[in-house]
């Protein structure tokens, strides 16, 4: 079985990534326990509006829990945010659960608004055997 | 009703627009935008065109009734993805099964590009999207996992960049 990290080398490291990543890292004397020098990360890709244009998707945001409260998530955030005005994208989106209280907090602390909430928006998926069906429906 | 569906080309983008403009709020960019982000070296979406023929235009005298337009994600768990961004039909096509067919075609692109998701967003109160896509075997996650949409636009995009830190 290949290791996932190996699709993430190849999609995100050739003439045409399908993502971008920031990564936040400490000197080595501040390591993670295991002995890490990154300690989070931000994954996010261009998407499209046809409102508004070209806008990006944030699509990971993780620090490591014992670096949690240091301003690094806030950093990475700030920084994609920075990423997507130099871009010239017109919207910064993302996904959170609806019981992930802290994170909707921060984001919200941030000017983020709840589309879900304020507006209705569900993410609707296809995919697997139903995603195999609806692709042999072709007109 | 006869219908095709074809891949869109640059000049279809003034069509799709005034497609668009039936709609209550208006979309904000320009046909020229559409044509230079989606007809590019490194195009920001793809679009599919549903065509009936002449002798079935619509009132205003289009032959282009429809369209989905869609771009490539990512899903750090199962790789390329596509997001439907925008699947429209005419009111009065309605019903002859273009909607279908466009949103398997672009199913097929999505398993052609070996893309593992296709992913879109409905309103709540849209009852029946949500059923025609429920019908098909689409999950909502949002009802099934929890899952909210979040945005920063505008004001609050750019205070968020302005706060990174200056390294």
């Amino acid at each position: 079985m290949v290791p996932f990290c190996v699709y993430l080398q190849r999609d995100g490291f050739n003439q045409n990534p399908l993502f971008e990543c920031l990564v936040a890292q400490v000197p080595e004397g501040s390591q993670s326990k295991e002995g890490f020098t990154i300690v989070g990360y931000a994954l996010y890709f261009d998407i499209y509006s046809t409102w508004k244009g070209r806008s990006m998707y944030l699509e990971d945001f993780y620090v490591m829990p014992e670096f949690r409260g240091f301003g690094i998530g806030k950093s990475l955030l700030s920084t994609v945010g920075k990423v997507a005005k130099e871009k010239q994208c017109a919207r910064l989106q993302l996904r959170v659960l609806d019981g992930n209280t802290p994170s909707r907090d921060f984001y919200a602390a941030r000017g983020a608004q709840d589309l879900t909430v304020n507006e209705g928006w569900h993410m609707i998926r296809f995919d697997g055997p139903d995603l195999e069906r609806l692709a042999k429906e072709t007109h | 009703m006869n219908f095709n569906i074809r891949d869109a080309t640059k000049e279809d983008c003034k069509d799709e627009l005034a497609l668009y403009e039936k709609m209550p709020d208006q979309v904000k960019i320009s046909h020229e935008d559409l044509e230079r982000d989606g007809f590019c070296p490194n195009p920001c979406f793809g679009c599919l065109i549903a065509e009936v023929p002449e002798e079935n235009k619509s009132k205003e005298g289009f032959t282009t009734v429809g369209y989905a337009l869609y771009f490539y994600t990512y899903s750090t768990r199962k790789g390329r993805a596509v997001h439907l961004e925008d699947l429209y039909v005419m009111p009065e096509f309605r019903g002859f099964g273009i909607g279908k067919g466009l949103l398997s075609n672009v199913a097929k692109v999505t398993k052609e590009k070996q893309c593992a998701l296709l992913q879109l967003s409905v309103l709540d109160w849209n009852t029946p999207s949500r059923d025609f896509y429920a019908a098909r075997g689409a999950q909502d996650l949002t009802v099934t996992e929890g899952l909210h949409l979040i945005r920063f636009d505008e004001q609050s995009l750019d205070d968020l960049g302005n706060d990174a830190p200056k390294n």
